[in-house]
């Protein structure tokens, strides 16, 4: 296990030395959510049902903005080459990548949402199921990314490839997410567990398939 | 598309079979469409040093990082029961962390020792101590060459050195460096292959490998 938190580990401290990336993407999602009722206007009637979808919305779009970048960096420097060379192996690289990204960014976004609800008057009972529904999205938004990411590796335009191969497969998870946020049976509903369930058929294939596609991408992009 | 393709993961291997290295059997790659390496062979064994030479093109790099498990086969095989260290073009550094960070980190994904004073020597071998603790991306090029190397002082006794122009952006004396720890590595029963258009190792006569130019 050592190598597999070495990678972890490493990829912390550059997202610490990067910190500022970090505020961009929450300094995005405050000001997308901020949009939404600039947009709508002032009416409380129909603001306070689109309340959570917005806030869904705005992390989804603000996780995915991150991800453009997640293999590119190491690709470019070699550390890729020696990783495939190392025992860490492709798919435990890859899912050491999804949960630094997720530290270094799915859980400073989490931990902003409570102020966000409130300024968008969701009731603090509601906060919670929130919470607890959007711990699950964004961890399986993240490894989505980590598969998108790995697929658009070395294509050009791979930012744009990449919302296009993605935000389909993000679709299960809004709806249960959104649906698990506002459920009338609590924290534990049938949504939740559905998004649970999205979320760990995602943790088993995600770094599978960002391996193979890691290892197949590299005969193009090469020297 | 080929099972006898070995990725070099048990060093024990090594040892009972002391006499074999690196095999390379009618070697073909492919880049795009055409064919750069075409029925290469190639046998190394302990203690050898080999240079490959020949003109920008010729697959060189393609040849290392075949070997390296980085570039699919099209036909032949290689086989190579030692741990393989590639030191490419890339340094394989982060720019965000320094070079004693990123050092580290290789050896823990590795696998190998990792203590402050396995790095601080391997540091030292190379000179490399005095910039260690700064970020990669203030470094010079030649700078994080000597970084990059550093891992070659980390790695196990019996492995094998790919080398894709090591000796490219280094100083004089670095270059001397260079030549002693590769001969030394040689000495003690490794293997190296290097791709370099410079002197390389000229004290211990290295074996030469002429890549022909490609063909169309």
């Amino acid at each position: 296990m050592i190598p597999f938190f070495a990678q972890i580990e490493r990829d912390l401290l550059i997202a610490w030395e990067n910190r500022q990336d970090l505020a961009v993407m929450l300094i995005f999602f405050v000001i997308i959510i901020s949009l939404f009722p600039l947009a709508i206007g002032s009416n409380v009637a129909i603001l306070d049902p689109l309340a959570v979808p917005i806030i869904w919305i705005a992390a989804l779009l603000s996780i995915l903005a991150g991800f453009d970048r997640l293999f590119a960096q190491d690709v470019s420097d070699g550390w890729l080459d020696q990783v495939s060379l190392s025992k860490l192996g492709l798919g435990w690289y890859a899912l050491a990548k999804a949960i630094s990204h997720w530290l270094s960014a799915g859980l400073p976004l989490l931990i902003m949402t409570p102020i966000m609800a409130v300024m968008l008057n969701i009731s603090v009972s509601q906060i919670p199921q929130l919470m607890v529904a959007l711990l699950f999205g964004s961890m399986g938004l993240t490894l989505l990314g980590v598969i998108g990411a790995a697929l658009a590796e070395g294509a050009r335009r791979g930012a744009a490839l990449m919302a296009l191969l993605i935000l389909p497969l993000a679709i299960p998870l809004l709806i249960f997410g959104t649906l698990a946020s506002q459920s009338e049976t609590g924290i534990i509903s049938p949504h939740l567990m559905l998004l649970g369930a999205v979320f760990l058929v995602l943790l088993t294939i995600a770094p599978l398939v960002a391996a193979i596609a890691l290892e197949t991408g590299e005969t193009e992009t090469g020297l | 598309m080929n099972d006898t393709h070995l990725k070099a993961k048990k060093p024990t291997a090594a040892k009972s079979l002391p006499a074999f290295g690196l095999q390379i059997t009618e070697l073909q790659v492919l880049r795009g469409m055409s064919l750069v390496i075409n029925g290469l062979s190639h046998h190394q064994q302990a203690g050898d040093i080999y240079c490959l030479t020949g003109p920008n093109g010729a697959g060189k790099s393609t040849l290392l990082r075949t070997i390296a498990n980085r570039l699919p086969i099209a036909d032949g095989n290689i086989f190579c029961p030692v741990p393989i260290i590639y030191v490419g073009h890339n340094d394989g550094l982060s720019g965000s962390i320094s070079g004693r960070e990123n050092l580290k980190g290789w050896a823990k994904i590795n696998g190998f020792p990792y203590p402050s004073a396995a790095i601080d020597k391997a540091l030292a071998s190379f000179d490399a101590t005095g910039f260690a603790n700064i970020n990669v991306r203030l470094l010079s090029r030649g700078q994080r060459r000597r970084l990059a190397l550093t891992r070659l002082a980390l790695a196990p006794a019996n492995s094998l050195w790919l080398l894709d122009e090591p000796n490219a952006s280094l100083d004089q004396l670095s270059n001397a460096t260079l030549d002693a720890v590769v001969i030394a590595h040689a000495t003690l029963g490794g293997m190296v292959l290097a791709a370099t258009h410079l002197d390389f190792t000229a004290n211990a006569s290295p074996k030469f490998i002429a890549l022909p130019g490609r063909q169309e």
